[in-house]
């Protein structure tokens, strides 16, 4: 490898990237763009459910009942609807996504101490979310059965009431959660931005560069020079991989600064760890390059082979154990899934190489398998 | 001349998927020569030098560069050290973003040029080619003709032995052409380089040492262009009789290599010599007046087409077009001051011209002259900055619709369906232009007939031939029967047989139907077909005239063409133009000279001790062109001190 080939090909390059201001434009802006867009968009989070209440008692009880909602941060209340239909037919506008029906008597039948049910219509639509839907709605109707049986042993035993909760609920969870205490999605989500948006713009940025070489005709210089296929590929990859190490710093500044994620783990293992990743998907965007000839196709490809597994098998939205048997073998055999271990463990978890070792080495052996490929199939004698 | 190989193909063959690029090519260049590769697009030019290059792997037969074989990537790697490629496109091996300067450089680093010897040559290089004083612009802001020199710098910076240079002058204009041939001929004198180089242009055949004409992946000739021009002895005739039409259909049948030339006729006569030539013509043409008649040597064209028409490739012949003569009276296209801007850039500044009804009217000029935006403003696509232009009778402002209606357009890509059939084509166009079904049936037969497409109608187009897929192009843009055609780079790409009868369905459609024709080309020898030309260059119309008018006033202002056959010849171009001859251009082992004092010439010759060979030859139409825009270069020279 002649070092002095590699830097006119890396300089050349740097040089038309530089003046090419919609490519270079391209180059920082798109990261940092996607990471804003997704965070902001991309909230996982169930809060501030629209609901609406059709209070046919229009009873204390029925109030009280309807206030242990109107209280909660995850509901967000839209009125009371004058009958069911009305209230049907917002959910059908998507004004509202829950309707709870308090049936007429409900007070009058707690306060008898008969079982009085409450209808609850859940807009189904979005089948996570009105599950989770279902055990906010669950769970402060349990705390709401709970109190109304404290309230009736204590007024007829005479036990007060905290020692009456006491006894009927004799084991008390508690639940801490660890490394996201708050458990806010944009802990989590951010981190795992980084890994998406570093899977799709290096492969871009590459591709884009070899073919533009291949569909204009300059390759024909490479290949009719002396120049190597290694001092070749070292040289036009050196500056897409600096492009994305510069992104590397933007993404974690935007995560730590702009979304307020725990950074944890430590710098020194997570920015090169970052780089093996990087130098993965550059190597993905390499074995695009050396397959099509268009940049139009390059940009296809790149997006089927990239964003599938970014999204889908990475653990980003559905976690990689939530997979199918089927669908988790593709994702253990995709990079994206690897990274995510690493990132979320250097941002929340704090943790570093001990435990991190074993997704490092995956990624650095598919590092080392894209390039082989791609060297191996990258031809200066090609057959057309 | 040394004799020392620097080429050898035996039996070289090289196939894609199942179509044969090359095969059974046979081939020898000797060092020193610059060797031509001659041929249309696809007939396997690209292929056989991209292999020699080593950057295209083959199947078939054997290829030696510098004596070594280059069969495999290993192989090829030793000798591309001395090898220099120019790949085909206007500039596209070269970095638009980059300074010339850093484009230079960039070649020199990437070649390993010790950095004195690369300043070095770099700047001789870069004098030699008039380019230092643009050294700083970025290379996509260079004209075409400006790109390829730059390409030419890089491709000889690391000093190669060898250059291989892909149709090199494609789309470049004809005064950048010539300028781009002195400099590659004064080069290979200086340095003893070696020099492949392919040209889809015939005339530029002349240009080379020796050649081997392609057509479909053989060679059909090789040798010097004297050897060629011997493999069909023959004259050519060219003579001006009325009625044309009746002429050209006596003469036809004796002579198959017969076509209208403006209002001229031209045809070969193989195998006679001048005497039997007129003796021969004179007979087919017994009773009708003969204006004139001149007996010239033929072209390397002439003979090629010769060649190709023996090789039974013969274009299928056109069927006469209908009979009755079509009323021809009339202004069919008029432009006044016709103008467009792009911005800043001028892309058509002030652009007037007439086309009768019945008239081929031809607009010349190199890519990004204007021509196309010029078409595009007179068919009501592109709304002009300023001027007017009227089509057909109509104001083109005003009457978008009515204009289309009335006119043709074949445009340079030939805008045909490629997964469609040939009669699929052809009722795509008829509905588009609303023909009734009557209408679409019997013009769908006349267009089979027009262009030679009967047999071929259930065939995809993609699967014609490009001659055939022209003429079914043309077909497509006559459907509805046009009264005004507007034909872009109808040729482009298409062999020159194909072409030969293209331009033969072109004079019948004026002549008989009596439709006005505005056909564009870069192809300088296909300007004499045109009744009427005009020259543009840089967005202006530079001349106005017939082909045979600005031919005299060319001969009136700057004398006589003279062809200088001289051992090296290239080695001349300096001293004569020191000794004020301006307009001298090295052909191969010949200088062609343009001057009003043979005598002269003849005596400075012989001062510096060269025998004077001197012919004089018929001057063409890229002489015309040529010393006509030299003139208005040197003129807004001296308007802009």
């Amino acid at each position: 490898m002649n070092l002095k080939r590699v830097a006119a090909i890396a300089s050349k390059e740097w040089r038309e990237i530089l003046r090419d201001r919609l490519f270079f434009s391209l180059a920082f802006v798109v990261p940092a763009l996607l990471m804003v867009l997704f965070g902001y968009g991309l909230s996982l989070d169930v809060e501030n459910i629209p609901f609406a209440v059709v209070d046919q008692d229009r009873s204390a009880a029925s109030r009280d009942y309807a206030y242990r909602f109107i209280d909660s941060r995850y509901f967000s209340f839209r009125g009371y609807a004058a009958n069911q239909r009305d209230a049907e037919r917002a959910l059908a506008a998507g004004d509202v996504r829950v309707v709870l029906v308090i049936p007429p008597r409900f007070g009058q039948r707690l306060a008898q101490g008969r079982e009085a049910g409450i209808q609850t219509l859940v807009d189904g639509t979005f089948p996570s979310r009105a599950m989770t839907t279902k055990g906010y709605v669950t769970a402060i109707n349990a705390a709401f059965s709970l109190a109304s049986v404290t309230q009736a042993v204590s007024r007829v035993t005479g036990m007060p009431p905290d020692d009456v909760a006491a006894q009927l609920t004799p084991i008390a969870l508690e639940t801490r959660y660890l490394y996201n205490q708050s458990v806010t999605s944009i802990w989590s989500l951010a981190p795992k931005l980084i890994m998406v948006i570093l899977m799709l713009s290096p492969p871009f940025l590459t591709a884009l560069g070899v073919v533009r070489e291949k569909e204009n005709g300059s390759i024909f210089n490479i290949y009719a020079s002396n120049v190597s296929r290694g001092e070749f590929l070292a040289g036009k990859l050196l500056p897409y991989v600096a492009i994305s190490s510069v992104n590397i710093l933007v993404l974690w500044l935007l995560a730590t600064l702009l979304y307020g994620v725990p950074f944890k783990g430590s710098l020194l293992f997570f920015l090169p760890a970052t780089l093996v990743y990087v130098l993965c998907t550059t190597g993905i965007g390499l074995l695009v390059s050396v397959l099509v000839r268009t940049q139009v196709a390059a940009m296809i490809v790149t997006m089927v082979a990239t964003m599938i597994p970014a999204v889908l098998y990475s653990g980003l939205i559905i976690p990689i154990v939530s997979l199918g048997p089927g669908a988790r073998q593709v994702a253990e055999l995709m990079p994206a899934m690897y990274y995510t271990d690493i990132v979320v463990g250097c941002f929340l978890k704090g943790v570093g190489l001990q435990s991190l070792w074993r997704p490092l080495l995956v990624l650095s052996l598919y590092a080392c398998l894209l390039f082989a490929v791609g060297y191996a199939l990258f031809s200066k004698r090609p057959k057309t | 001349m040394n004799d020392e190989i620097v080429i050898r193909a035996t039996d070289f063959g090289k196939r894609y998927a199942r179509h044969a690029a090359v095969c059974g090519l046979d081939l020898a260049v000797r060092k020193g020569e610059l060797y031509g590769l001659i041929g249309p697009d696809g007939a396997g030019k690209s292929s056989l030098m991209k292999a020699v290059a080593g950057v295209l792997a083959f199947e078939e037969g054997r290829l030696e560069v510098f004596g070594l074989p280059v069969g495999s990537e290993r192989e090829a790697e030793r000798v591309k050290g001395r090898l220099g490629l120019m790949p085909q496109g206007l500039g596209q091996n070269l970095y638009g973003d980059l300074s010339i300067e850093e484009n230079v450089d960039f070649f020199a680093r990437l070649r390993q040029v010790p950095a004195a010897e690369a300043a070095a040559r770099k700047e001789r290089l870069l004098a030699i080619t008039r380019l230092a004083a643009f050294r700083a612009r970025p290379m996509k802001q260079l004209s075409g003709g400006m790109k390829q020199k730059l390409g030419l710098v890089c491709t000889l910076i690391h000093a190669p032995d060898l250059i291989i240079l892909d149709e090199p002058t494609t789309g470049v204009d004809p005064v950048s052409r010539r300028d781009f041939w002195a400099i590659l001929a004064e080069l290979i004198a200086d340095q003893g380089l070696t020099a492949l180089v392919s040209t889809a242009y015939m005339d530029e055949a002349s240009r080379f040492t020796r050649m081997s004409l392609l057509h479909e992946g053989r060679v059909l000739a090789e040798g010097a262009p004297q050897d060629i021009l011997a493999l069909a002895p023959g004259v050519l005739v060219q003579c001006r009789v009325e009625p044309q039409l009746e002429a050209i259909s006596r003469l036809a049948a004796d002579f198959p290599q017969c076509e209208a030339m403006g209002p001229d006729i031209r045809l070969f006569a193989a195998g006679l010599d001048e005497a039997g030539a007129r003796a021969a013509v004179a007979q087919r043409l017994a009773g009708l007046p003969c204006q004139r008649l001149d007996v010239m040597e033929p072209e390397l064209e002439d003979v090629f087409v010769a060649m190709l028409s023996r090789q039974g490739a013969a274009a299928a012949t056109a069927q006469p077009v209908s009979a009755a003569v079509a009323n021809a009276e009339g202004l069919a296209i008029e432009a006044r001051g016709l103008s467009k801007c792009f911005g800043e850039f001028i892309a058509v500044g002030d652009v007037s011209f007439q086309v009768r009804q019945g008239e081929i009217f031809g607009l010349l000029g190199a890519n990004g002259a204007g021509k196309t935006t010029a078409i595009k403003m007179l068919t009501g696509i592109l709304p002009p900055t300023r001027g007017e232009g009227r089509v057909a009778g109509a104001d083109m402002k005003q009457a978008g619709a009515l204009i289309k209606s009335r006119i043709g357009y074949m445009s340079q890509a030939f805008s045909l369906y490629l997964d469609l059939t040939v009669a699929e084509n052809i009722r795509l166009y008829a509905g588009i232009y609303g023909l009734d079904r009557r209408r679409r049936d019997s013009r769908l037969g006349w267009i089979l007939d027009m262009a030679g497409l009967h047999g071929h109608e259930n065939d995809l187009a993609s699967s014609l031939p490009m001659g055939l897929r022209q003429r079914l192009a043309l077909g497509c843009a006559l459907v509805h029967e046009p009264r005004v055609l507007f034909l872009d780079e109808p040729t482009s790409g298409v062999d020159p047989l194909g072409r030969r009868a293209f331009w033969d369905i072109l004079f019948r459609l004026s002549r008989v139907d009596g439709v006005a024709m505005l056909v564009t080309t870069h192809y300088m020898s296909e300007a004499e077909h045109c009744d009427h030309l005009a020259l543009m260059f840089a967005g202006k119309v530079v001349a106005d005239a017939s082909p045979e008018a600005m031919k005299q006033e060319v001969i009136a202002e700057a004398g006589q063409l003279y062809r200088l056959q001289a051992d090296n010849a290239a080695a001349l171009v300096r001293p004569l133009q020191e000794h004020g001859f301006a307009n001298v251009s090295p052909y191969g082992a010949a200088l062609h000279v343009l001057t009003r004092e043979p005598e002269r010439l003849r005596k400075t010759l012989a001062g510096m001790g060269v025998p004077a060979d001197l012919r004089e030859r018929p001057i063409a139409m890229e002489d015309v062109f040529v010393h006509r825009v030299s003139q208005l270069e040197a003129a807004s020279r001296k308007g802009q001190p």
